[in-house]
């Protein structure tokens, strides 16, 4: 498999840490001098950033959470003045702000290097059709890969509001030879293909990436048996960076972190002290190269373990196993990062102060996570005039719409129904 | 080829490097830039053994070198150009070439030292040309070969340059550049203090920039030159203050 940066990729260690610590120290001078939030924070903490003479002291500072990011929405954790902000991508985020995220030029070229990176380890390079097939919640992402796919010359089909079978039209004539999509459209792709008697032998497709969702075993051996392609995945925290954080090599044995951009930790998510290696925790990851947006031990919430060993890709990056789940209620739905409580307060927005009880159902339609909303009828709220009753839920849509960034399917239904699963208001019944 | 982890300096009472972390590798040009006061010198002069450091470590091809003498130092591979040029005005260029092979005499390495001596006046057929003439009555810009020609008299493997560029008008400046990165091609690696930001960053691989004896920012020499902070800062652009509009409290 190709190697983007052989002279990063695969740095002996010794090397990896003096890149690692010089850069630790600059964020950490700049964060300081630069953002309030964590000048009160260290000081708070009483830790003084020209201390630190080794990366593993990064233990000692306090985590960064994503109620800190939402606490100051919008430019409060920027690093730079707004004039050196060339990008500023927003979306959804977990808390009660959207999560916004500026960019200075260097920013995204560093971004685009490790997306590069992710892309060129799954084989892609300057030869290939490159076709983006992402739903709209991970837009953000959806041009981090086509900027980083065309940092390797490949030509790219950005990503777009084509039906699957456009999509798959768009594989078959255009002789797309690299899919990049989330794990469970890819089945759901493959699906519709069956069903519509596609000649699999005339796809030009020779290899998947998949990013947003962890990609199971099955679905894995799946598409690499059925379209005779490789499969190989990535991983990204919009909050951080974007795609490409860590990404799979041909090896297929975990996903190597672009260490010298993004310093990893796995914690104790109860406790917050490390994991003991192999063990699973909570991803905390600090960014090294950031300007604009640096982040200090935040904590992503996604759950997974150190790989131990050196891999045979040569690489000396080290390794994370796939996500293997969440901290708190966080849901990932087609690899859109969604807390239930935001659905709460959209509900609450709508029934104007009164607090509707409801159930948030996730369940799976030919392959896809698909998110329903059983919500409580109540006079409160809702009128008996079936106009005003379809409004009042057409705009519970488009509010839900806009936030998530997914459809949502909305029930009404009877008091008894919630009783039925004896959770608290906002539920969460997983069947997929 | 040159590691630095963690070093801290003072310059008199005052904390001139608070946490410096570098390196540089074999046949790299790496550039320190920064204001007046940010520490570049202190730097270099701690590198070389001028300045002791009070914390930290510097290691030389693996080996540490920061409690060594300034004489130890050099003899390892390191040599300093100072700020200033600092040559020997009353003596020869010939004479000043020569002390620059000072710790070469005593090993009776007449033979290598002839060939240096060839070396240099090729790298600076001026030099050659004014061989005879004192060292005082030179231009700046012949005074800064001079310098450089002298501290690779001590057949350095490492060199730094503090400010290369002083004082120098901009043709010779850029004269001056195209010597230092000609170096390179001749196995030279370079460790180089500027103000002139943009001068040495051209001929550079990567660069750190510090600002009141920390580094605040790393990176190749063309994301450098592209940083805002660096363009305001360093690169003369008139700029308002950075931070103008923001609560800073």
């Amino acid at each position: 498999m190709t190697l983007s940066n052989s002279k990063y990729e695969c740095m002996d260690t010794d090397d990896l840490e003096q890149v690692q610590l010089e850069r630790l120290q600059s964020t950490l001078n700049r964060a300081y001098k630069n953002v309030s939030f964590y000048r009160k924070h260290f000081d708070a903490s009483r830790i003084d950033v020209s201390t630190v003479g080794a990366v593993a002291e990064i233990a000692t500072f306090p985590f960064t959470t994503r109620e800190d990011l939402g606490d100051n929405y919008p430019y409060g954790l920027f690093a730079v003045p707004l004039r050196d902000i060339v990008r500023i991508s927003s979306s959804g985020g977990t808390t009660s702000n959207p999560l916004v995220v500026g960019y200075t030029k260097n920013d995204l070229r560093v971004r685009d290097t490790v997306t590069a990176r992710f892309l060129a380890a799954g084989g892609v390079d300057e030869t290939d059709v490159l076709q983006i097939c992402l739903n709209p919640g991970l837009s953000n992402w959806g041009r981090a890969l086509k900027e980083g796919a065309e940092d390797t010359g490949a030509s790219v089909m950005p990503m777009s509001h084509m039906s699957t079978s456009k999509q798959i039209m768009a594989m078959q004539d255009y002789k797309t030879s690299v899919l990049l999509t989330t794990p469970s459209y890819a089945m759901h792709m493959l699906d519709v293909m069956e069903t519509s008697g596609t000649d699999l032998k005339l796809l030009a497709l020779k290899a998947i990436l998949v990013v947003g969702e962890s990609l199971p075993r099955e679905t894995r051996d799946a598409l690499e048996s059925t379209l005779r392609i490789n499969v190989t995945a990535g991983y990204g925290v919009s909050d951080v960076s974007g795609p490409g954080i860590a990404f799979e090599c041909g090896e297929k044995n975990g996903l190597h972190v672009s260490e010298d951009h993004f310093l990893l930790e796995i914690i104790d998510p109860e406790r917050g002290n490390p994991s003991p290696p192999g063990e699973t925790g909570e991803v905390v990851l600090t960014t090294l190269s950031t300007k604009a947006f640096p982040l200090i031990r935040f904590r992503t919430g996604d759950l997974a373990c150190t790989v131990p060993g050196a891999c045979s890709c040569g690489r000396t990056l080290v390794r994370i196993s796939e996500i293997r789940g969440h901290t708190g209620d966080v849901l990932t739905i087609r690899g859109v990062k969604v807390n239930p409580a935001q659905i709460r307060r959209i509900v609450e927005g709508m029934a104007k102060g009164y607090s509707p009880r409801f159930l948030v159902h996730l369940y799976q339609r030919s392959r896809q996570d698909m998110i329903a909303l059983s919500l409580e009828v109540n006079d409160a709220i809702f009128s008996d005039e079936v106009k005003m009753l379809e409004a009042t839920l057409k705009d519970l849509r488009n509010q839900l719409m806009k936030t998530l960034g997914l459809p949502v399917t909305i029930r009404l239904v009877e008091g008894r129904t919630i009783d039925e699963y004896a959770k608290p208001s906002g539920g969460v019944v997983d069947e997929r | 080829m040159l590691r630095i982890k963690n070093l801290h300096a003072y310059y008199g009472r005052i904390k001139a490097l608070d946490n410096v972390s570098l390196h540089v590798r074999p046949r790299e040009i790496v550039s320190l830039i920064g204001a007046n006061g940010a520490g570049k010198t202190t730097m270099l002069n701690t590198i070389s053994g001028l300045i002791r450091s009070a914390r930290g470590e510097v290691y030389f091809e693996g080996k540490k070198i920061n409690r060594l003498a300034p004489e130890k130092i050099v003899a390892a591979g390191v040599s300093q150009v100072p700020e200033g040029r600092q040559i020997f005005g009353p003596l020869t260029v010939l004479e000043n070439l020569e002390l620059g092979a000072y710790l070469r005499f005593k090993k009776k390495e007449k033979t290598a030292i002839a060939e240096d001596m060839v070396w240099v006046f090729e790298l600076f057929p001026r030099l050659q040309e004014r061989s005879k003439q004192v060292a005082g009555t030179l231009s700046g810009g012949e005074q800064q070969m001079l310098a450089i020609g002298r501290a690779l008299m001590a057949r350095p493997k490492l060199l730094l340059l503090d400010e290369p560029s002083m004082g120098l008008a901009p043709l010779v400046v850029r004269d001056i550049m195209n010597t230092v990165s000609g170096l390179r091609g001749k196995g030279m690696t370079i460790l180089m203090v500027e103000q002139n930001a943009r001068a040495s960053l051209k001929i550079s691989d990567r660069g750190y920039v510090l600002e009141t004896g920390r580094v605040v920012l790393q990176g190749r020499s063309d994301e450098l030159m592209n940083d805002s902070d660096v363009k305001r800062a360093y690169l003369g652009k008139d700029y308002k203050t950075f931070w103008e509009g923001r609560d800073r409290a």
